[in-house]
């Protein structure tokens, strides 16, 4: 019943998923646009968001997040094999709103439910077995090392299963949930790829890096945001405050103009684990990064911020500012023990994010001098 | 130049807060002023039919408090602000779980009113977090007086006290879509009633004109007088409120948990509920209706055409001489500066204090014809309301000396039957309002089981007399404001 009805050969993705939850949670990080591109590659699959050019979002389903992975990408560099590093990647867009809706469908929150459900239920338990099963007729590499996943993942509480396929390039992108006896099958319509560029984000010329925990991100966004503003300031220096949010009211917001407000890390330096700062501003005479963001696009960063753990901000020369992400999820749909090295997967969300122009007289010179300033905590 | 300075606890964050979430039921912006001694907010609710003010001591709230007067503000500081800000700064921080994050609950809140010449007016408040975060919000304010609503305690015989739990309690059984709140009490049975109501009207009829009860629904809940802990009340007297705003405060009186105390005299004059705890002292004055079934049957019995005032606000008495009638006044009042006959169920305070007050007051009443012939610009009420432009204007010594004691007293000094009209205009527009968003006709029946020592009670009300009568006097009165 969860044979999938294959027309010509094997498809060219196909992964199988016991929890859509952590899949969910990740997607719906970047979950800021419409139409999200993605991009199957044989070590998992990447969902990039753009928003106007100024934000552009990524979030990665690592293949250790599913049960089973298999490829069996164009033979540009090798036939669907996942030891060759090269295949080309299939890339195509859907409608991130649709693919989320689909995800949830069984409810990603009441997992404690269905984990009650699932003692009493062996059917859903033998759902994956017999996914394995099916794999198995495909013949793919990865089988024979996923079959450890699949047997840790059935005995264990796991109770739905997700299956990804795309059979083809151009058909539709399928989603098939299976719970307690319940089977959905989505088709979802595949776009054209049309991923603009990347945000150029210089990795060479950074100015900062800041790492932290996501948390105290969130809070200082919270604190900062209840006016409502339109723009944010994200400074970093040296020295005190090291690190300062700031924004000011917009006609609209809730203090009106004239409202301000500041977060800043001046008594909690040592929240910030990194701290490196290697910006100079000639204007002012003091070290110092200070770029100017639209406050909405990092705001709608925020669902990343809440489930990640750490974050790392960095800015390069030019003022881009990249946001990463560390979220932990429970590798490959709560197989517990059973994966081998897997365990509690990292996953990772990125967001750069381009700032206002600045005026002249503020713009930020970077060149050269500013040696590397790490006053990382031991 | 700070001229006020003070620093909140954790615990007195949240006291604040929950102060300003009330306030912001009744108004989206509260006066603050300072003084040595103490800390007021103060809130009128636009159709300045409540008032709000919160009082925190200086010594006993804020864990530090200093009051420097500069020469403008020599010995108070005032200013107006936005609520909703306040309630975002003000707000209660998470603490997080304290075994992997550090704790970001609010160490300290500091707040410092900067003003004085050549530098921006500002309230600063910076909240430091326990886990070194400092968050520090910059607001602008408005240099305005506060309005103070005044009570006079002498006048006001009726008093009861309850625990503000029990009362909150209570409330649970008030039903949906009810606005007014008549509380009375009946010494025979020994319990006080409390009986919730509306006199919404929605149209009908091939012409729409015709008005039926929205909700033909009395809910009625009586409370044994033991309940209470002081229960000071004239037999059979009949007072409405608003149920919104009564709701409100037993909201913020069941976190403050004290003692609600009310004091009252008559229908048309202010109520007055208080309650205290350490530090702060929460009293509201709320404008009671005029009363209505007193009305009714007063109609009834005395003047044909008082049954077209179904819901007047009640004490007319114009001059500030007279004494307070009862509750009706009709038109014929109007040339007679005297109280109308008092109602013979009613005691007559015997204060000389005569106010008229309408839970809606006049929509516009500055720019209303009628309004100016009342001559009320010299009223002692709405002080500030005179020229809307002035507020923006520097402040002005003088000017302030008279703001100073600008009190809310509702006290109609024209003529009251063009007061008296207003509101029923306003009601005419509510109910338009209604009928046009409100589904058709829904009857709740609500019912609520005896809960001891709590007896509910529900009437089911036929299709009225009161919205029929209520229509005419709507003409009526639209008549005698295209007169005037």
């Amino acid at each position: 019943m969860s044979q999938p009805t294959q027309d010509a050969g094997p498809p060219l993705f196909r992964a199988v998923a016991s929890s859509t939850r952590p899949l969910y949670q990740l997607l719906k990080a970047v979950g800021f646009t419409n139409k999200i591109h993605v991009e199957i590659t044989p070590e998992g699959l990447r969902f990039s968001a753009d928003h106007a050019r100024v934000m552009q979002g990524a979030a990665h389903w690592n293949k250790n997040l599913f049960a089973s992975y298999t490829t069996n990408l164009p033979p540009a560099a090798g036939n669907g094999d996942d030891d060759d590093p090269e295949p080309e990647p299939v890339s195509f867009q859907i409608s991130l709103p649709a693919f989320l809706e689909t995800l949830q469908i069984f409810g990603v929150a009441d997992v404690a439910a269905r984990q009650a459900r699932s003692d009493i239920d062996p059917l859903v338990r033998g759902n994956p077995r017999m996914n394995h099963q099916h794999r198995g007729g495909n013949g793919s590499d990865a089988f024979s090392h996923q079959t450890l996943h699949g047997g840790g993942f059935a005995s264990s509480s796991s109770n739905g299963t997700c299956i990804l396929s795309y059979p083809s390039d151009g058909g539709p992108f399928s989603i098939i949930l299976e719970e307690a006896g319940v089977k959905t099958t989505c088709n979802l319509t595949t776009y054209l790829p049309e991923m603009p560029e990347d945000i150029p984000f210089d990795i060479d010329d950074l100015s900062f890096k800041v790492i932290m925990q996501a948390r105290y991100l969130l809070d200082a966004l919270a604190e900062v945001g209840s006016i409502n503003p339109e723009r944010l300031t994200i400074v970093v220096s040296r020295k005190e405050p090291y690190l300062r949010f700031r924004t000011s009211g917009s006609h609209s917001g809730a203090g009106g103009p004239g409202v301000e407000s500041t977060v800043d890390f001046r008594r909690g330096r040592d929240l910030l684990e990194t701290f490196s700062v290697r910006a100079v501003e000639r204007a002012k005479g003091e070290r110092r990064w200070s770029q100017t963001f639209k406050f909405d696009t990092i705001k709608a960063a925020t669902e990343a911020m809440r489930i990640a753990s750490k974050v790392s901000l960095r800015g390069d020369g030019q003022g881009v500012l990249s946001m990463q992400f560390m979220v932990e999820v429970e590798g490959a749909g709560g197989a517990g023990g059973g994966v081998p090295g897997g365990g509690a997967g990292l996953s990772f969300l990125d967001f750069r994010f381009v700032p206002y122009a600045t005026d002249g007289d503020e713009e930020t010179d970077t060149e050269g001098e500013g040696d590397d300033v790490d006053m990382s905590e031991a | 130049m700070v001229i006020l300075n003070f620093t909140l606890s954790e615990e007195g964050v949240s006291v604040f807060h929950d102060a300003l979430a009330c306030m912001y039921k009744f108004s989206d912006d509260v006066c603050l002023e300072a003084r040595r001694d103490k800390l007021t907010l103060t809130t009128l609710n636009i159709s300045k039919s409540a008032y709000v003010c919160f009082t925190f001591a200086a010594n006993r709230f804020f864990s530090r408090y200093h009051f420097e007067g500069n020469a403008q503000y020599r010995d108070r500081f005032f200013c107006q602000l936005y609520i909703r800000s306040l309630l975002s700064i003000f707000r209660s921080r998470q603490g997080g779980d304290s075994a992997r994050d550090k704790d970001a609950s609010i160490e300290r809140c500091d707040v410092a009113i900067d003003d004085g010449p050549g530098k921006k007016s500002r309230l600063i408040a910076r909240i430091s977090c326990r886990n070194g975060i400092t968050a520090s919000h910059s607001l602008p304010f408005e240099s305005k007086p506060p309005t103070h609503a005044k009570f006079e305690k002498d006048e006001a015989g009726n008093r009861w006290s309850i625990s503000s739990s029990t009362l909150r309690q209570l409330m649970d059984h008030f039903g949906p879509g009810i606005e007014l709140l008549d509380i009375n009490t009946d010494d025979d049975d020994h319990v006080v009633n409390f009986t919730c109501f509306t006199d919404k009207v929605q149209k009908r009829g091939p012409h729409g004109n015709e008005a039926v009860l929205k909700k033909p629904l009395h809910t009625n809940i009586s409370v044994e007088m033991a309940e209470f802990n002081e229960v000071e009340v004239q037999d059979k007297l009949h007072i409405i409120i608003s149920v919104k705003d009564f709701r409100a405060i037993l909201q913020h009186a069941q976190i403050i948990s004290g003692e609600l105390a009310t004091y009252y005299s008559e229908p048309g004059r202010p109520m007055k509920l208080s309650y205290s705890a350490d530090g702060i002292l929460c009293e509201f004055i709320l404008m009671t209706v005029g009363e209505q079934d007193a009305i009714t049957q007063k109609h009834k019995n005395t003047r044909a055409r008082a049954s077209k005032t179904p819901k007047p606000g009640s004490g007319p008495g114009p001059g500030p001489a007279s004494k307070p009638d009862g509750s009706v006044a009709n038109n014929e009042a109007k040339d007679v500066p005297k109280p109308a006959q008092k109602p013979p169920q009613q005691k007559t305070p015997p204060q000389p204090r005569q106010t008229q007050f309408e839970i809606r007051p006049p929509p516009i009443p500055p720019r209303s014809p009628v309004a100016a012939r009342t001559d009320r610009s010299d009223s002692p009420l709405f002080v500030e309301q005179g020229d809307e432009d002035r507020q923006w204007d520097p402040v002005d010594r003088e000017d302030e000396e008279e703001m100073d004691n600008a009190r809310v007293e509702w006290n109609a000094t024209g003529e009251p039957v063009l007061l008296r009209h207003f509101p029923l205009v306003a009601r005419k527009k509510m109910a338009n309002i209604h009928s046009r968003t409100r589904r058709p006709c829904e009857l709740a029946v609500y019912w609520q089981d005896r809960l001891c020592p709590v007896m509910s009670q529900t009437d089911l009300l036929g299709d009225s007399s009161q919205p029929s009568s209520f229509l005419r006097h709507v003409s009526c009165c639209l008549l005698c404001l295209f007169f005037c």
